[in-house]
């Protein structure tokens, strides 16, 4: 999220756009990662139970995830506009749970949107909390396509460093000592 | 009603709980993670080496959803592309534990965890399978757990 850990509201629903998929960027996608007939052959396709090209779940997923990055950068120039500082998003360590549901064929256009449904603040990572967000994709129907729970990092902008961290930093700099602590920790 | 495609390979029937699939490995260059960072994941941690190395991911990674696409694209590879695979229904428990970074190169292993006859289409079985995606250090980078459908040889079998 471009806002900062403080400001999402949960439950709030954020639009990302949507995508119209062709079958030459399915067919490309697969080749260079799901190569399995049905999502790269449309005349061998036809022997399976899709009955015809399908996308890969993960070209999907793939596509989602992008518009949810231009959504964020989107924000990101609209809190600039206004004057205002924006958060600051990091990696993701990971996903919950991922369900493909209705494939998606050549001419689909599918809708993505995110629901911050929970955050709190990392135990790993000072300074940083943890957004978990749900992924909803549907496609022209209104079929589900997927149903994702992902987690990612959001910047804190209310946090200080405890001393006894902020001294292990400024150890850390020191020639020769700092590596050394570095390993140990 | 038999599909020309996949009659030969292996069907639900003939895999084993247990069975241990070991993945080829691929090497992740600077110019693939771009390539898909571009297209998917266009993060500066992505596609910028300066801005990578002031991230927490400190220095060029992939973008996760590439080193999942890559974990799956060898297990297509290894074991997907002989089996008579009717696709997949999900995952779950998808952890990025380590970053991929630029001329790391993966492989692991994937294991079936579990096999059983979908409830309610007598022609599939689901494959659940366990990934342990590492790098050359053989440090972990993903895991994850995977659903696939399968066709069955003998749909009238009792389940």
């Amino acid at each position: 999220m471009t806002r900062w850990f403080e400001d999402i509201v949960l439950g709030e629903v954020y639009p990302l756009g949507s995508h119209t998929f062709d079958a030459d960027e399915i067919v490309r996608f697969a080749t260079l990662y799901d190569p399995q007939y049905f999502h790269l052959d449309a005349e061998a396709a036809r022997h399976s139970h899709f009955g015809g090209l399908v996308a890969s779940g993960w070209h999907t997923v793939s596509v989602g995830h992008r518009l949810m990055v231009d959504t964020l950068f989107a924000e990101e120039e609209r809190l600039r506009a206004m004057g205002l500082e924006p958060g600051v998003s990091g990696p993701s360590p990971g996903v919950n749970s991922m369900d493909f549901k209705v494939p998606v064929r050549p001419g689909d256009t599918v809708s993505f949107e995110l629901v911050v449904t929970d955050k709190r603040a990392s135990n790993s990572i000072p300074g940083w909390g943890l957004l978990f967000n749900r992924l909803t994709a549907l496609n022209q129907r209104g079929e589900l396509v997927y149903r994702a729970d992902l987690v990612g990092f959001s910047k804190r902008r209310d946090y200080t460093m405890p001393f006894k961290l902020r001294l292990l930093q400024a150890l850390g700099t020191i020639p020769l000592l700092g590596p050394l602590l570095k390993r140990r920790a | 009603m038999t599909n020309p495609v996949t009659h030969d390979r292996r069907h639900f029937e003939d895999l084993a709980v247990g069975e241990v699939i070991t993945l080829g490995q691929t090497r992740v260059t600077k110019a693939m993670i771009i390539a898909f960072a571009t297209e998917f994941d266009p993060f500066p941690f992505h596609l910028d080496e300066a801005a990578a190395k002031a991230s927490l991911l400190g220095g060029l990674a992939s973008s996760g959803w590439q080193t999942g696409a890559l974990s799956l694209r060898l297990l297509v590879d290894a074991f997907l592309s002989k089996i008579a695979s009717a696709g997949g229904l999900g995952f779950s428990d998808l952890k990025w534990k380590n970053p991929v970074m630029v001329d790391d190169t993966i492989g692991g292993t994937v294991t079936i965890v579990d096999l059983r006859r979908s409830a309610g289409h007598p022609q599939w079985g689901i494959v659940t399978l366990d990934f342990d995606v590492r790098n050359q250090k053989g440090a972990p980078v993903l895991t994850m757990r995977l659903a696939n459908l399968v066709d069955t040889r003998n749909p009238g079998a009792p389940a």
